[in-house]
């Protein structure tokens, strides 16, 4: 039984081990939550996010009027829901953490708002756009500072059918992003007087989408409306060409407004559209200085279509935590009732299921190897056309 | 190692022993959340290991489970129940064991099928997501009993797998193989087009309610609070003892005989008469039973059911599981659930990178250790005998 | 229907087709000389790619521009690589395992096809994002109706029929391909006619993951993109395809790629449901047709010695 002592000591010197503790620090120490895609087809705007609230905690531990020492948990949800289910249920069982900003994918958002409600974590979310997160159900945990799709379906079928379209075809991903966007264009378009004439929904990982477009291509539509990700609009857009299917707009929403986008098809991408809750952060209250203190800080990547947004959400729920302590509860009613409240993004004020009002939707083409603001673009001062218009 | 037979309590001491030492080990990973410490922990975990075998503490601790498997068993049970009340009110510690014995007792049914028939199943995942989307379904649009729905869930894992028997008992190897891997790849592709399952964005699954009582809530006994994953770990505890009672008595039957004469020679089983499809439709069909009863209880816990949870590579990992604890084993099957369910979670530094891990060190277990960690050991014909 | 879209609907096949074609080729060398399913094999296509991507990334920065050189640079360094990682593989992990169950060399090359996969996601340079491949072939295009001629489709295809052709010339001319015939017919009479068995073996593997490379390469031509996913994907439908044909016969592996990719055209144009369902109609024909055919369409003559 030699061997058994052996391990005995072993076990016990190592209980002795993990209870040991670290040194304690001047300030409390509170854990906040982050989670958006890491990793993957859409981790461009993950990161953008993740290092923009990563911003936010950095200027408050920076500031020396905060009462506590903020410490940012950031979780991958690959953009996945059962990964985001997993990641949200880790960080809302842990009880250290007391809010967190959450998604830049609707597909996962709306899949993990249950798991808040369940662990009541009070969380905004800082990028997805499904009106379904906020108000399918009257969840008091959850919150949303940036807009959601209707309205940029909206703007979208006005300035198209402004602009003499009128036959639209659509291809959409199956998850509830996708065919939300396809149900608000779709209604949106209708009343501003155009058509849909096929829809083809398609799996987010899919390569090959010859057979969809070939069949778009007997349609005969002036328009290819698409709704879903950076990733499959890429491949989209390139075999739209290898069908010689170039005199048609490809009418995208926020989820290709990234760079990665640009970068995935060069010249290809010229042309493209995408519509955007919010002003580009250059030109929101806030903008300049957040882009400023962005840059001070070196990430390696930019903050992307919704970074300012996730700046923002986390420094509501700092400000709650400073004014109403480290407490799950408290800072759920004091994140209800934000009304006016101050931020690079305006003024942000949650209504009875949480969401704010963003008023302003930009749209944007491709210009040059550039995502341009419409106003400001040749196209829309005439000096260049977009394929087939009048 | 001796001859001679020991049935006095000495022989059940090796496993008890080893059993106790493990549960504290078990305990102390995951309560230690300092990610050096972890790795710290786990390296001298991994010398203790390769020590006692090198002693050969291990051939005693077989000989032990050999000859005293249930009160061993007993003592298993009863140390998993311990190690959940240290952590009764950790949600996210009691929701790790749940998914290490519901993945125990799915790999249970790949046991039966793989190791006791030789009928490969690459598709345990498909079969694991029928059970989860079955409670999903079921919970959401009738009011069948909870426990019913397990049975459900079990039995549409078997009637969805028997649409295969026929493909799965004309082929042989390889390409039998092939008619599962299609299946896996099939059916994720079917719930992510589909629209009633909820397509790729999945299906939440209410809370369970058995005898008119919630699993979702929170357990208060006094002052104490329990997690509500607490009811769902029982839960699992519990089938996964019927499950491997089961395994059990069907191995050491004549049943159990009959499938080993057919893996091992199928040719030859034939020339002795017996009914080798009888059997292999046994195997898979009870097998995929298990899977979806485990499913089943999976999408209870997790209360989400989702394709991208159910793919090709999940299947894959239940493969591995199988491998890595030894084929035939049901003892190996569960410690090789904890390495690879528990590990990579509480050691965030490989999270990343757990799926190249677990293939190396199968590719390692294949090459240098083929039969497994813990091999299954030679059918013990009578109480006592080695040879 | 429109005979000029019914054009484009044959090429968007018989592009899919070739590829799928190529990679089930190489599944039937493989099970030709070992008997032994490479399930690594569609990561080694990964692989390929990626190394072409790379070498391409290499080449621009040592700026060297004719694209016709580099795409030249790429093939060779891709299929030489891919090449000569099949025989490491086939030396390493598939030869050790000869004697214990084929279900092990099943698991080890699945296992292996993993670790190559998440090698290319975890350690290329931000590799869980899809990458774009240089458009390197002329993109000059025909407009005939509904349907779209390109150049760069038309290259793709002749040099995919021209490899496939090479390949059958060789296996049917040369000593090379006697010696594989050989031992893929009858391993221990080849070995006592003074055939050395596991050299044949490597130069097997080493031509199949050539091959692959080169599927790799048209992959990246064609869709202009590139993820660590591909291979998964191609492998196992270029495993069906090798399945349906029957194992171990190189037409059968050509038959069944082109057959799969014509099942997958006709799922997504005319079937009463949606397009997305095409893959599901796939793999459900393949399950189908292994319960008719347990052994493929054309299937190996073989007998069970006991």
């Amino acid at each position: 039984m030699k061997k058994l002592d052996i391990l005995a000591a072993v076990a016990v010197g190592l209980l002795a081990l993990s209870a040991s503790h670290g040194p304690t620090t001047a300030k409390d120490k509170v854990k906040v939550g982050f989670i958006g895609s890491l990793t993957g087809g859409t981790s461009a705007n993950g990161l953008g996010g993740r290092n923009s609230a990563d911003l936010a905690v950095r200027l408050r531990n920076a500031d020396s009027k905060a009462k506590y020492e903020y410490e940012m948990v950031a979780l991958d949800d690959e953009c996945k829901p059962n990964i985001g289910v997993q990641v949200a249920t880790k960080l809302a069982a842990d009880r250290e953490i007391i809010a967190a900003a959450t998604h830049y994918c609707s597909a996962v958002a709306i899949a993990t708002v249950d798991t808040y409600h369940k662990f009541r974590l009070p969380v905004v979310v800082w990028g997805a756009v499904l009106p379904d997160i906020t108000y399918r159900n009257k969840y008091p945990e959850v919150h949303r500072v940036n807009g959601t799709m209707i309205n940029q379906n909206e703007l979208n079928a006005s300035l198209l059918t402004k602009l003499g379209y009128k036959r639209f075809a659509v291809i959409h991903d199956t998850t509830d992003y996708g065919k939300g966007h396809f149900k608000y264009f779709g209604e949106a378009l209708s009343k501003a007087g155009g058509t849909i004439l096929g829809s083809f929904g398609v799996t987010s990982d899919q390569q090959d989408f010859t057979a969809e477009l070939t069949q778009i291509k007997s349609l005969n539509p002036e328009v290819i409306y698409f709704g879903g990700l950076t990733p499959i609009g890429v491949r989209i857009r390139a075999q739209m060409d290898r069908l010689g299917l170039n005199n048609i707009v490809l009418d995208g929403t926020s989820g290709i407004k990234s760079d990665a986008y640009i970068q995935g098809l060069g010249k290809l991408a010229e042309g493209s559209l995408s519509f955007l809750e919010g002003a580009p952060a250059e030109r929101l209250p806030g903008g300049k200085f957040f882009l400023e203190k962005y840059n001070a800080q070196n990430y390696p990547n930019p903050p992307e279509a919704y970074g300012a947004f996730a700046f923002a959400a986390m420094n509501l729920i700092l400000d709650a935590i400073e004014a109403h302590g480290p407490d799950r509860k408290k800072v759920q009613e004091a994140l209800n009732k934000t009304s006016k409240a101050n931020s690079i993004v305006g003024e942000i004020t949650f209504d009875d299921h949480g969401q704010n009002t963003v008023p302003i939707i930009t749209a944007y083409v491709v210009q040059d190897g550039q995502w341009v603001v419409w106003e400001d673009s040749e196209y829309a001062q005439g000096k260049r056309k977009l394929p087939g218009q009048k | 190692m001796t001859g001679k037979s020991k049935t006095s309590v000495a022989s059940i001491l090796p496993g008890a022993v080893t059993l106790v030492l493990a549960t504290v080990y078990l305990i102390v990973l995951l309560r230690v959340e300092n990610q050096a410490t972890i790795l710290a922990l786990l390296g001298v975990g991994i010398a203790a290991v390769v020590m006692a075998n090198w002693l050969g503490w291990f051939a005693s601790v077989g000989q032990s489970f050999g000859e005293r498997e249930g009160p061993l068993g007993l003592l298993a049970v009863g140390l998993a129940v311990v190690v959940a009340g240290y952590f009764h009110g950790d949600h996210f510690v009691l929701l790790l064991l749940c998914t290490v014995l519901l993945y125990t007792l799915a790999t249970l049914g790949l046991n039966l099928q793989f190791g006791f028939a030789g009928v490969l199943n690459f598709a345990g995942a498909s079969f694991f997501g029928i059970g989860a989307y079955t409670a999903a379904v079921l919970n959401e649009h009738t009011s069948i009993p909870h426990l019913f729905v397990l049975l459900i869930g079990g039995g549409m894992a078997a009637l969805i797998g028997s649409l295969l028997l026929l493909p799965v008992l004309r082929t042989r190897g390889h390409y039998a193989a092939v008619v599962t891997i299609a299946f896996a790849l099939l059916f994720k592709t079917f719930l992510e087009v589909n629209d009633l399952l909820g397509g790729p964005q999945g299906l939440q699954v209410k809370s369970m309610v058995l005898f008119g009582w919630s699993f979702n809530n929170n357990i208060e006994i006094g002052s104490l609070e329990l997690s509500f994953y607490f009811a769902y770990f029982i839960a699992s505890v519990l089938l996964l003892v019927g499950a491997f009672i089961l395994v059990r008595r069907l191995e050491r039957s004549w049943i159990g005989l009959n499938l080993d004469a057919l893996r091992l020679d199928e040719t030859a089983a034939q020339c002795f008469g017996l009914n080798i499809v009888r059997w292999k439709v046994t195997a898979f069909l009870l097998g995929n039973f298990l899977i979806g009863v485990a499913g089943t209880l999976q999408g209870f816990v997790t209360g989400f059911v989702q394709p991208n949870s159910y793919t090709f590579a999940d299947s894959l990992i239940f493969v591995s599981i199988l491998l890595l604890g030894g084929i035939g084993n049901p003892w190996g099957v569960a410690v090789a659930t904890i390495i690879v369910v528990i590990v990579p979670e509480k050691l965030q530094v490989i999270q990343e990178y757990r799926f190249l891990l677990f293939s190396s060190l199968v590719i390692m277990v294949l090459l240098f250790r083929p039969d497994g960690l813990l091999p299954r050991s030679v059918r013990n014909y009578f109480p006592g005998w080695r040879p | 229907m429109d005979l000029g879209l019914l054009a484009q609907y044959v090429m968007n096949g018989l592009m899919l087709g070739m590829m799928y074609a190529l990679v089930a080729v190489g599944f039937t060398l493989f099970f030709g000389v070992l008997d032994i399913i490479k399930f690594s094999h569609g990561d080694v296509l990964t692989v390929g790619a990626f190394t072409a991507l790379a070498t391409f990334i290499a080449l621009s920065a040592l700026g060297i521009e004719s694209s016709v050189v580099q795409l030249l640079v790429m093939l060779l360094a891709a299929i030489g690589a891919m090449a000569f990682l099949g025989a490491v593989i086939a030396r390493a992990f598939v030869l050790p395992l000869r004697s214990a169950p084929p279900l092990n060399t099943l698991l080890i090359t699945l296992m292996i096809g993993t670790v190559l996969r998440e090698m290319v996601r975890l350690f290329y340079p931000d590799g869980a994002n899809p990458k774009p491949f240089p458009r390197l072939l002329p993109a000059d295009s025909v407009n005939l109706g509904g349907f779209n001629l390109r150049l760069d489709n038309v290259i793709l295809l002749v040099a995919g029929a021209l490899v496939i052709v090479c390949l059958q010339l060789v296996l049917n001319k040369t000593k090379l391909g006697l010696a594989i015939r050989a031992v893929a017919q009858d391993e221990e009479t080849t070995k006592i006619m003074g055939v050395n068995f596991n050299r044949i073996v490597l130069v097997t593997f080493a031509i199949g993951s050539g091959l692959a490379a080169f599927a790799g390469v048209m992959n990246g031509l064609y869709y202009n993109e590139i993820n660590f996913g591909i291979g998964l994907y191609l492998g196992v439908v270029g495993f069906s395809a090798a399945i349906i044909g029957g194992l171990g016969n190189i037409y059968g592996a050509i038959l069944g790629g082109f057959l799969f990719a014509a099942l997958q055209t006709i799922g997504a144009v005319s079937l009463p449901f949606a397009s997305a369902y095409k893959d599901v109609f796939a793999f459900a024909v393949v399950i189908a047709i292994m319960a008719w055919r347990p052994t493929g369409l054309i299937p190996e003559k073989t007998s069970e010695r006991v």
